[in-house]
């Protein structure tokens, strides 16, 4: 029997829950061979990613993945062999009276925020006692050996180097959603929330001696684009230039696509979570927009990340990177820490592979998962 | 009940029927606003000791415990000694005061909380603001008087802590225990 695996999303906001939740149910069973139920709340958000879901069945199965919904009041069910609590969310009552009526409990985990903040290390894999007299274990990814690791399916880096290496491999997936490379042009994707620094960035893009091209995804951001192009109403496929900058919107695209978006571009601005990690994958100079916290805690995860991602790089290059990454997230002019930028291009780029590298040598979070579920045994 | 952060170093929680002391609680925000708070327990039926991890908000049951006033007297290793007005001494080891150790010092004058569970001295807590001396730091920084740039500071027990950058080697500070940070220079 394979062991099931009960993980558990409650869509906040935007798609970094479901997106690292999808990610990891689909690669434990591909890689792995578990069954996995995936209870979501909202299952229009994960047809975001995954187009075949439908959002009005309750129960199907995709890529192998069992989709539930979360809904209540809680059917009951047989809890699993192992249950995920994804981004702290709290297990239904019913459900969780269940685990601990098992002659055999199951593992019970939280799967918690991504962070290179030193604590880290210290809390990963330790238990907590919960009130129902179970365990439940805090299960941290990150980017060292004392943390979970990150989301990285099998093959991904080969994957991504072969496709960067075939132009037309390159050219057919643009085409696919709509883009024609402009020839001597910067690829740059932009996804991102709200940011009142958008404006400072594209005048900064618009006036540079080099021709950019820029793919915006639907989303967020698009509103800060409308008030920069002076419009409104923008949907997939409007086209804009100014000056050295060529405007594209282009429709949300599922999570295997945005990794091929990603991996075009010569560089990529993401958010929050999952795609920040895929960004890392994808081996190009990025721009992290984090999620803003309460009392400015976003800061600390923020240079925490910089800190570890800037050890290898010359003062200098990382001087530059530093000041853009602060300057987009404190939504400030970036005309100054783009221009210093592009003096470090070549530098970040090639450090950009080098960190790949080096965080792709570690182990990824669904072998560490099923490798502490077979040590719990 | 409590939440998981409003616990602090020297409280005791009941925890599936045990009393456990709280040796060390470290709160971190992990992401989006949720938080968690790393433990260092001690189990005060049978010594056994943990680290465990909390949600900020997962609910405890706090234990009310006897408190005396006592002050510090000296250390006999492994064991400190602190003394109540009427003379009685009591002794705790070094891991039951973990949270507060870095602050004991010979010749302290603060008057702490001695924590009892079944008349055994569980824990010590001092209050929440004390004063130390600076025995060792680096030079001031001139013309920085907004306290916001920060240095190393070093006090009489070897514990070196974060200072604004214009407070100099005999300066005494205010140093609030529940965080262990740095909170203002004392005037003199």
């Amino acid at each position: 029997m394979k062991p099931l695996w009960d993980i558990f999303c409650s869509v906040v906001d935007n798609y970094g829950d479901i997106g690292v939740t999808w990610r990891l149910a689909r690669q434990l069973v591909a890689e792995h061979g578990q069954a996995v139920r995936l209870w979501v709340d909202d299952l229009h958000s994960l047809a975001r990613l995954c187009p075949e879901v439908d959002p009005d069945v309750a129960q199907q199965v995709q890529r192998g993945v069992e989709v539930r919904r979360w809904a209540l009041p809680w059917q009951p069910v047989e809890p699993g062999d192992v249950v995920i609590e994804a981004f702290a969310c709290h297990l239904p009552g019913e459900f969780a009276a269940a685990m601990t009526a098992k002659s055999r409990p199951p593992l019970w985990l939280n799967l918690e925020y991504l962070s290179a903040e030193d604590w880290v290390g210290g809390c990963h894999g330790l238990p907590s006692f919960q009130s129902n007299g179970l365990q439940k274990f805090f299960f941290f990814p990150g980017f060292t050996s004392e943390t979970g690791g990150l989301l990285r399916e099998q093959g991904l880096i080969e994957r991504r180097r072969a496709f960067q290496a075939d132009p037309a491999a390159q050219a057919a997936f643009l085409q696919s959603i709509g883009v024609q490379r402009r020839p001597g042009a910067r690829l740059i994707s932009l996804f991102a929330y709200e940011n009142a620094a958008l404006g400072s960035w594209l005048e900064a893009l618009a006036a540079g001696t080099q021709p950019t091209q820029l793919l915006v995804p639907e989303g967020r951001v698009l509103r800060d684009l409308e008030r920069w192009l002076s419009t409104c109403g923008l949907a997939a496929h409007d086209q804009y230039k100014r000056g050295a900058l060529h405007v594209q919107v282009i429709p949300f695209v599922e999570q295997d696509a945005y990794d091929r978006l990603l991996w075009c571009c010569d560089f990529n601005a993401v958010r929050g979570e999952d795609s920040f990690v895929r960004a890392q994958w994808a081996g190009r100079p990025m721009l992290w927009h984090i999620y803003r916290q309460e009392e400015n805690a976003h800061w600390l995860k923020l240079d925490a990340f910089l800190a570890l991602y800037r050890k290898a790089l010359p003062p200098a290059a990382g001087e530059a990177l530093g000041a853009l990454w602060h300057a987009w997230n404190a939504e400030e002019d970036m005309g100054p820490a783009w221009q210093g930028l592009q003096r470090e291009w070549q530098v970040l780029a090639e450090h950009a592979e080098h960190w790949c590298r080096e965080q792709a040598a570690q182990t990824d979070i669904a072998a560490r998962l099923v490798l502490f579920y077979t040590n719990w045994l | 009940m409590k939440t998981a952060q409003e616990f602090r170093a020297g409280q005791v929680a009941i925890i599936n029927g045990a009393p456990w002391v709280i040796q060390k609680a470290e709160f971190n925000k992990s992401g989006r606003n949720a938080a968690v708070v790393k433990m260092k327990l001690k189990n005060l039926l049978n010594g056994s000791a943990t680290e465990t991890v909390f949600k900020a908000d997962d609910k405890l049951e706090p234990v009310i415990l006897e408190r005396k006033e006592v002050t510090y007297s000296y250390f006999a290793d492994p064991l400190y000694v602190f003394m109540d007005a009427d003379f009685n001494q009591y002794e705790i080891e070094k891991d039951d005061l973990e949270g507060v150790l870095t602050f004991i010092e010979d010749g302290m004058t603060d008057v702490c909380e001695a924590v009892f569970y079944n008349d055994k001295v569980i824990s010590v807590e001092l209050p929440t603001t004390i004063v130390r001396e600076i025995v060792y730091t680096e030079p001031s920084v001139r013309g920085d008087t907004s306290g916001k740039v920060m240095k190393t500071a070093r006090l009489k027990n070897g514990a070196e802590l974060q200072v604004s950058a214009f407070c100099e080697i005999g300066d005494s500070i205010e140093i609030d225990t529940r965080t262990g940070e740095y909170k203002s220079r004392v005037k003199a």
